[in-house]
């Protein structure tokens, strides 16, 4: 559904997107995450065709990002999506139904049905008005009015309460269990290790690392073993009335079993522990820092 | 898709965008502030037509008294007046103070006070206009007007070698014979002792009154009064719509509002033309309003419109490159002052000269009186105009884009980003180039209008600089762009052809300034000096033809040299070349006399 060769986008010498490569299947849920100044966002902008690549292609549902009509196929939420206060959840709706030239009963049939998903029920209210979690709910609606195939969200969750986070996250997965394609960049990781089926991990305006988060986890995180004695051993710590030691060698392991047994003791548990996404975004982009651009 | 199609399609969406854009804006505005502001634009249509069918704001209506009675002959004058009330000719009264002038037994009398004798002047007017309107509805034109005298402006320093006259003496000199004394009572009321109360006005006493006959003595040169009002008449509206068109603009921008709109399938050049469309609809329909108050036609419509839309493109573009609300205020205030001075000054000169023609506002008054407007003088008039708001429009939609929209950059740096945005190569350059003549003739234009008033032989040296100079900015500010902004290496060589391209460009342009010759503005002295010369010989015309390309090439070859190095040495390239350009201005100017 999406696939990106080479894209490369530079403002004057400075390399915001240095030659990115993927492809996102139909109906998967794809994230992008990163520090920021990683270059997500004009990744996102160059498949939304807002931002024109300085070299490589980027095509979307068979388009050219570059094409018009490729903007008919496509659903975008930027990160800040400031609204037309003046107007109602339901004018804004059908003003952008207007531009994707749907039709006003059908138009007003995907407002009703998105907006009582969403739980959105003050239709009349001036957006002005609204909660900032109500507005990200009608730029959600305004991203599926003209039920687009692919839909690339920037920080759908930014800023929003938990509450709200979870909610567009849920609706997330339900968009792709509806067979649409998502791409989307987030901070928290916590929400792409829980909604993604792939992701790449940028950093510097480069691809670092790709692939499930299983495959990620297997290749760049390190697991780690929790060894519980009842007798404190070189390196435990107290946990209760026991003794934890944590160690990333399954060798060692045997060591500290060897070590409680020679002081009277014995492991009484083994825990292993995966490490997050986020763990694992911090080892492989740690030390670096924003890069002060709007990238 | 079809390119009828397509162009449906597009159109549709512009009227869908225009649509909402006036559905929006009327919705943010309450019913109270609409009324106001719709108050104001009926106040400037309707003071202009009462302006201009009543002949003039009265604010002196009544303030003298004057006894006369009903059955005299002076009464039709004193209801006539606006200045004067008409009283019964009550000697009491008038020995009270309580009438300033008292017509009665055939002689006029005036109270020994100021006001008094400023109400006998106001007296005197007012029989001389209507004096004036009887005689100029007298079947024989010779006896009612016994001498004619023709009128010929001539410019400063040109001595009158033709007198022009009939029945007088020179071209002055006319005056002498049907001065003053020439007294008959026209209306055969007792004269007051001074024979001027008898004599003829000129004729009407409308703003618009074509004044062609009438005493000598009153004969003076044209008063622009009908300019200003007109111009204010047109650009109160005009500056009440901007205000509004440049927010919305603006508010795209302002927290990347716009940014969604950028992702439907509408165009760039769909959403502003979206945007704009509600404006100029309603700038055009004040305009046809105001125009029908003031008695105008077609023509005058036709004239302002133009106005219209290049108020609008400057706003736009000012609002494209604006930082912020108050920037934006500068910007449409630069922009008003400006078009308003290029419309209003050469206004002055409608019954002077052909460098009226500069301004618009002279269509609309020789709309009104009758006068007629070739083609060839709208082309002339409006041409730089309409040129003008549409390459404004042409830049502005290039920054209309996700990459320029939103950044916060200087004004100066966003009209270079602008440029870029229409720069695919080197032969862009050429093509820039020749989208600058517009400006540079409006420019040219109104610089010969400032300077019109000089005599000639200060006027032409600093005239010819002035427009070296703004050619020179023009050509070059292309070029610079590209470099600026790594389109080119910036090697002397990639500077060269750029900079003949450019002059290329801009020579092609020049050329179609061909159309002043239509119109006779090369007649001018000044004309002459900023425009190209007519009447030469078959060889100099060929080198008359190719000097100016090579002159072009060169200087902006200069520029470019300077401007492939960076902004300091682009400043000094840029003065090097314009003295070069001024110099050759001035050794043709002088080799044709």
């Amino acid at each position: 559904m999406i696939a990106v060769e080479n894209l490369r986008k530079t403002y004057g010498d400075f390399p915001a997107v240095a030659g990115s490569t993927f492809a996102v299947d139909r109906g998967e849920i794809f994230g992008v995450v990163g520090p920021n100044g990683a270059g997500k966002t004009t990744t996102l902008k160059m498949l939304a065709g807002l931002v024109e690549p300085t070299a490589g292609t980027a095509r979307v549902a068979g388009y050219d990002a570059g094409d018009p009509e490729m903007r008919r196929t496509l659903g975008f939420l930027p990160e800040e999506s400031p609204l037309y206060e003046d107007m109602t959840p339901r004018s804004y709706l059908r003003f952008f139904a207007d531009l994707y030239d749907v039709p006003r009963e059908v138009a007003d049939e995907r407002t009703e049905r998105t907006l009582n998903r969403l739980e959105l029920d003050h239709r009349e209210r001036r957006l002005g008005d609204m909660s900032k979690g109500m507005k990200r709910k009608v730029a959600i609606a305004r991203s599926l009015i003209n039920d687009p195939d692919v839909l690339v969200y920037d920080e759908p969750a930014s800023g929003l309460d938990p509450l709200t986070t979870n909610y567009v996250i849920e609706f997330t997965r339900e968009l792709s269990d509806r067979g649409k394609t998502v791409v989307f960049s987030a901070h928290n990781l916590y929400h792409v290790e829980s909604v993604c089926d792939r992701v790449v991990i940028m950093n510097r305006g480069e691809i670092i690392a790709r692939g499930t988060v299983a495959e990620i986890r297997e290749e760049y995180g390190d697991v780690e073993y929790r060894v519980y004695t009842t007798v404190p051993v070189a390196g435990s710590e107290p946990d209760g009335d026991r003794y934890v030691t944590a160690v990333d060698d399954v060798d060692a392991v045997e060591s500290i079993r060897e070590s409680a047994v020679a002081d009277g003791g014995d492991v009484i548990d083994i825990r292993t522990q995966e490490p997050s996404l986020e763990e694992i975004f911090l080892d492989l982009a740690g030390g670096t820092d924003e890069r002060g651009s709007a990238t | 898709m079809t390119v009828a199609g397509t162009a449906r399609a597009h159109a549709a969406r512009i009227l869908r965008i225009a649509r909402w854009e006036t559905f929006r804006t009327a919705s943010v505005v309450d019913r109270r502030t609409a009324i106001v502001g719709l108050v104001a634009l009926l106040l400037a249509g309707g003071v202009a037509g009462a302006t201009a069918t009543t002949g003039g704001v009265a604010i002196d209506r009544g303030i003298y008294r004057v006894g006369v009675a009903a059955d005299s002959p002076y009464h039709a004058p004193v209801a006539d007046s606006t200045a004067l009330a008409a009283h019964p000719p009550d000697r009491t009264a008038f020995e009270r103070g309580r009438l300033d002038v008292l017509v009665r037994d055939g002689e006029i009398h005036a109270r020994d006070t100021r006001k008094g004798q400023a109400a006998l002047g106001a007296f005197r007017d007012a029989v001389q206009r209507h004096n004036a309107r009887l005689m100029s509805q007298e079947e024989n034109r010779s006896a009612a007007f016994p001498v004619t005298v023709t009128l010929l402006y001539t410019t400063q320093n040109r001595a009158i070698v033709d007198g022009g006259t009939d029945g007088g003496g020179g071209g002055s000199g006319g005056s002498s014979g049907g001065a003053s004394g020439a007294g008959g009572d026209a209306s055969g009321t007792t004269p007051a002792g001074d024979g001027s109360m008898a004599v003829p006005d000129v004729g009407g006493t409308g703003l618009f009154a074509t004044r062609t006959t009438g005493s000598p003595a009153d004969i003076s040169p044209p008063f622009p009064f009908a300019s200003l009002v007109l111009a204010f008449a047109f650009f109160v509206p005009m500056n009440f719509v901007i205000q509004p068109y440049g927010s919305t603009i603006l508010n795209e921008r302002i927290n990347r509002r716009g940014e969604l709109l950028l992702v439907t399938p509408a165009s760039p050049s769909d959403i502003v033309a979206g945007k704009t469309l509600p404006y100029f609809g309603l700038l055009v329909a004040v305009t046809a309003l105001i125009a029908a108050a003031i008695g105008g036609g077609v023509v005058s419509v036709g004239a302002v419109v133009p106005l219209a839309a290049l108020f609008l493109a400057a706003t736009f573009v000012g609002a494209m490159f604006a930082r912020s609300f108050k920037e934006l205020t500068f910007v449409t205030v630069t922009v008003s002052v400006f078009l308003t001075t290029y419309a209003f000054v050469p206004a002055i000169f409608s019954n002077v000269t052909p460098i009226a023609l500069i301004s618009p506002l002279t269509l609309v008054v020789r709309d009104l009186q009758g006068t007629g407007v070739t083609a060839a003088q709208y082309a002339f008039s409006t041409g730089p105009i309409y040129l003008s708001a549409a390459v404004l429009f042409l830049l502005g939609v290039g920054v209309y884009r996700e990459e320029d929209m939103f950044t916060q950059r200087p004004v100066p740096l966003k009209f270079l980003d602008a440029l870029d945005s229409r720069i695919s190569g080197p032969w862009s350059m050429a093509l820039l180039s020749a989208l600058s003549i517009p400006f540079v003739f409006v420019a040219e234009l109104l610089a010969i209008a400032l300077f019109f008033v000089l005599p000639v032989s200060v006027s032409v040296p600093p005239l010819l600089f002035v427009v070296a100079a703004v050619e020179e900015v023009a050509k070059s500010l292309p070029v610079y762009a590209g470099f600026e902004k790594e389109r080119f290496p910036r090697l002397p060589r990639t500077a060269l052809v750029l900079g003949g391209l450019s002059g290329l460009g801009f020579f092609l342009g020049e050329k179609l300034t061909a159309v002043v010759q239509l119109v006779g503005l090369p007649e001018l002295a000044l004309g002459r000096a900023a425009f190209a010369p007519a009447g030469v010989g078959p060889t100099a015309a060929v080198a008359l033809l190719l000097a100016p390309l090579a002159l072009h090439a060169g200087t902006t070859s200069i520029s470019a040299l300077g401007a492939s190095r960076g902004r300091n040495w682009y400043a000094g390239a840029l003065v090097v070349a314009t003295g070069v350009h001024a110099a050759y201005n001035f050794a043709v100017v002088t080799a044709l006399g």
